[in-house]
């Protein structure tokens, strides 16, 4: 077996983002299944349009952030197996020089399964851990009558079983269509693919050049900056408008899980660029350069997609909640206008550029420690 | 003129401690071409380290002109390194995801120059500029390092077994090649190689045994890359 048990433990971003999902999908959707069973309970026209905006809620919800979450499961997966096998493509390539199938090298890959499973496992407890206060909060008016939080075994199979055996399908047949090229190539390390040279136009200096290529071979990591700062910009947001719309239980709940999303994915996307630069870096380091200036060409060029993510992010989570409010809840009384609220937005953008600038410092201090001997290693 | 002086240095720690450099001292003038030769482990490549800058010694100094680098912090090091020096390891080392004319340009913008392609002719590669290394034969992977080198236009040329990983026929191409850009150029040159036919086409040759400096020998009469054995 290649790809090992401990191998799916270091796969801590799917783990995250898995346990954020299945926390949120979990917690409404048995929520959603609770509520329908007391329809017919329900005798007056208030409490009906309030059931109703419930249960456009969890829909929403759950549709909205189960299927960004896992979008990104997916993309975090396929950019997991790619980096594997550029990692290990030298034991891969002796694997496949000596017989073993592509099949047989792919079927261990079935492993990372597990961390969609112990990540679906997570979040599902956690959700029924939060589950009592978030029912008692979802009703605290006493609008509907009471009912209390059941087990649905069918949430079980649809949030942990099916995905950790989905994904794990996933990682094989992703693995399989990675793993078609020569043993030769893995051996000597050419794991790219026919036409992954990728030409890019002469720019004023060689740090440009540098910047462009490191963005361009690695735009995966383009979407998980993006990515984080759109969790960052988005959570952060609405976790304020939280507390007049909804409650500031919900509030903080939103703003741990953005800022647990943001910072996992935004390490993971880091920590990836430095790594499979460092050997450059360290060439650059050789030649005279300084750190800010491998900063600059590593590092610099993720910058614009930050902030587009930012400002998306920003988008995202006002258009949710004018749609929630405007539409979800039109019929509802004493829901608050909901607006753009500008003093947040400069909060959460001074906050935004503090950690992201503040973190890329530190990323600096990572560079400067990568040894000029590391080229020498070989 | 780079004065090295009772240079010293242990790698490992406690028990496993051992000396790689044993007092090492050397003159080595402006424009010579060395080569430092020894069998492996004889402590040629750390020396070559620590005198370009890349490896801090335990004792002693180095001096480039009267100015040593023995105390200097990292970042004064790399601004060393920038004005200095250049290298050309055995591996090549060119940077995967840049093409001919980008690597080059990497050690051009160094020195400032735009005038970086007619290194790239100097070893025969124009037609290949848009090409990436791993389109390249090791032959032309060297000469592009080379390039790479020249082009940033050093006082001291440190070479680390340039013809090592490659076959007699490329290995002559790139030595003459280097030989003959170092005559033009006047640049100093140390070469480490491991290859005694190589040390006939230097000015001074360093052998080295067990971290020390056994023999120093001028040539009288320098071969050229296609006169010597290989």
């Amino acid at each position: 077996m290649i790809v090992s048990i401990k191998d799916s433990f270091k796969l801590f971003g799917i783990f995250i983002i898995t346990c954020c999902a299945v926390t949120v999908c979990n917690m409404f959707l048995n929520y959603y299944l609770d509520i329908i069973d007391i329809e017919s309970l329900i005798n007056n026209e208030y409490a009906q349009i309030f059931y109703d905006a419930q249960i456009m809620t969890c829909k929403v919800v759950c549709a909205v952030s189960g299927g960004c979450l896992l979008a990104t499961t997916v993309v975090m997966l396929f950019f997991y197996i790619k980096h594997y096998i550029d990692s290990h493509g030298k034991e891969i390539g002796i694997l496949k020089a000596l017989g073993y199938s592509d099949f047989r090298i792919a079927r261990s890959f079935s492993v990372f399964g597990l961390s969609v499973f112990t990540g679906c496992i997570a979040g599902y407890l956690i959700s029924f851990a939060l589950m009592p206060s978030f029912y008692e909060l979802q009703n605290e008016d006493k609008i509907l009558p009471e009912f209390s939080i059941s087990f649905h075994p069918a949430l079980f199979i649809i949030l942990v079983a099916v995905p950790a055996i989905v994904f794990a399908c996933i990682a094989v047949i992703h693995s399989m269509r990675k793993l078609k090229q020569p043993a030769v190539n893995l051996l000597k390390g050419i794991t790219k693919a026919k036409g992954k040279n990728i030409e890019i136009k002469n720019k004023k200096n060689f740090i440009a050049d540098m910047k462009s290529s490191v963005i361009r071979n690695r735009k995966t990591l383009v979407f998980f900056i993006c990515f984080s700062s759109f969790c960052f910009a988005a959570m952060i947001q609405m976790s304020a408008s939280m507390k007049d719309l909804s409650s500031e239980y919900m509030g903080i709940m939103i703003f741990i899980i953005g800022v647990t999303l943001a910072f996992t994915t935004l390490y993971i996307a880091v920590t990836t660029v430095i790594n499979s630069n460092s050997k450059n870096i360290a060439m650059m380091r050789v030649f005279g350069y300084q750190t800010s200036q491998c900063k600059t060409a590593v590092l610099d060029g993720y910058r614009p997609a930050a902030y587009i993510g930012f400002f998306i992010g920003t988008a995202y989570q006002f258009g949710l909640l004018k749609m929630m409010v405007e539409i979800v809840f039109a019929d509802f009384e004493g829901v608050p206008e909901y607006n753009f609220d500008v003093k947040m937005f400069l909060i959460t953008l001074a906050a935004f550029i503090v950690v992201y600038e503040g973190i890329m410092l530190i990323y600096s201090s990572r560079i400067k420690s990568i040894s000029v001997k590391e080229v020498m290693s070989e | 003129m780079i004065k090295i002086k009772n240079l010293t240095k242990y790698y490992g720690t406690g028990d496993n401690r051992f000396k790689v450099l044993d007092d090492i001292s050397l003159e080595i003038k402006d424009g010579e071409y060395v080569v430092v030769l020894g069998a492996s482990g004889s402590g040629k490549s750390t020396l070559l380290n620590v005198v370009s800058g890349l490896e801090k010694s335990d004792s002693g100094s180095i001096c480039y002109d009267e100015k040593s680098i023995s105390n200097m912090s990292e970042k004064q090091l790399t601004s060393f390194r920038k004005d200095n020096t250049a290298f050309i390891f055995q591996q090549y080392y060119l940077l995967p995801n840049l093409n001919v004319e980008k690597n080059v340009k990497m050690g051009a913008d160094l020195y400032g120059n735009k005038d970086y392609k007619k290194y790239i002719e100097a070893v025969g590669l124009s037609d290949k500029l848009k090409k990436f290394p791993n389109e390249l034969s090791g032959g032309e992977q060297q000469r592009v390092s080379i390039a790479r080198a020249l082009a940033k236009n050093p006082k001291v040329l440190f070479l680390d077994e340039p013809t090592g990983a490659l076959d007699e026929k490329t290995g002559r191409l790139v030595l003459d090649y280097i030989i003959k850009l170092q005559k033009e150029q006047k640049f100093t040159m140390i070469m480490v190689t491991h290859n005694s036919n190589i040390a006939e086409t230097a000015d001074t040759v360093v052998r080295m045994n067990s971290g020390k400096i056994i023999e120093v020998t001028k040539n009288q009469h320098k071969k050229s890359a296609y006169e010597i054995g290989w």
